[in-house]
């Protein structure tokens, strides 16, 4: 049996992979060559796997959607044309692709389960216990907010606040214009922070 | 008052704004201005600069699964296998 890897085959690629460019990659994908399309999209696995798990919540389905974002990235392949980065190109696929794993689930209303446990947060160094665990309960509190929000929201506030990409390519990526994303982010934020609460969040974030 | 309470219900929302440097300079100036009289608005700058620190980054060590190019390698370089 093939064994399975996340990152591409060493003994597919070529022996100049190393220090294979983004655009030659590029253009060997385009020119059908799975290999460099693996080596290319590999680049960016872990960062779209962990977008995946923040919009969806749930590992299992991060899993089979990741798996469709680049099913659907190479049969398309031959029709990015470099107008934004390929970065910006497959994130912008796995967003629509969590979009429509979302809205088949909002037709099954008893699965609608996003864990904060699967949206963690980060948690910021502190010697303090009490502050620690301060910091936890606020992460818990943050990531329940957040898996409540309707998804442009939070797809807004994952790109933006989370991943932490610019307004323009956030904008890009949800498809939307700069200005109606700005709309989405500063509402999901005023949501979270009426849901968490500003004593919580002055207090835990010091 | 009335004067408070319409710079207060605006400065609640715009609090988002603030922060992301996205208010013109006056907008800015009054939502400052206001902050500096108003105990729950000052805290809503402080608590809202925290929700966008706080947010960032996490999921460190998390790796794509080893899956992932599956599909791909079973529609081959045609695309549409199966």
């Amino acid at each position: 049996m093939r064994p399975l890897r996340g990152k591409p085959d060493p003994a597919s690629a070529a022996p100049d992979a190393p220090a294979a460019t983004e655009a030659s990659l590029l253009a060997r994908a385009q020119a059908g060559d799975i290999g460099a399309f693996e080596q290319l999209s590999a680049r960016y696995a872990d960062r779209l796997f962990m977008l995946l798990l923040r919009l969806l919540g749930d590992r299992a389905e991060a899993e089979d959607v990741a798996q469709e974002v680049m099913l659907r990235a190479w049969q398309g392949i031959t029709r990015f044309q470099s107008r934004s980065s390929y970065f910006t190109w497959l994130y912008r696929i796995a967003v629509n692709e969590a979009n429509r794993a979302l809205g088949k689930r909002a037709r099954r209303p008893a699965d609608v389960s996003i864990g904060a446990d699967e949206l963690q947060l980060p948690a910021p160094p502190a010697a303090d216990p009490a502050r620690q665990a301060e910091n936890a309960e606020l992460r818990r509190a943050l990531g329940r907010a957040l898996a409540e929000l309707p998804p442009p929201l939070r797809t807004a506030i994952v790109l933006r606040d989370v991943e932490g990409l610019s307004t323009q390519e956030s904008a890009e990526i949800a498809g939307v214009s700069q200005a109606a994303f700005k709309s989405r982010l500063h509402q999901a934020r005023l949501r979270v922070r009426a849901a968490v609460g500003d004593e919580a969040l002055v207090t835990s974030g010091g | 008052m009335p004067g408070f309470l319409a710079d207060h219900r605006w400065s609640q929302q715009h609090l988002s704004h603030y922060v992301e440097g996205d208010l013109a300079p006056r907008a800015r100036h009054r939502l400052d201005r206001h902050a500096r009289d108003c105990v729950d608005c000052e805290r809503g700058v402080r608590a809202m600069r925290t929700l966008v620190y706080a947010v960032h980054g996490g999921l460190a060590g998390i790796s794509a699964p080893a899956t992932i190019f599956d599909r791909v390698r079973a529609a081959g370089p045609g695309g549409s296998g199966g």
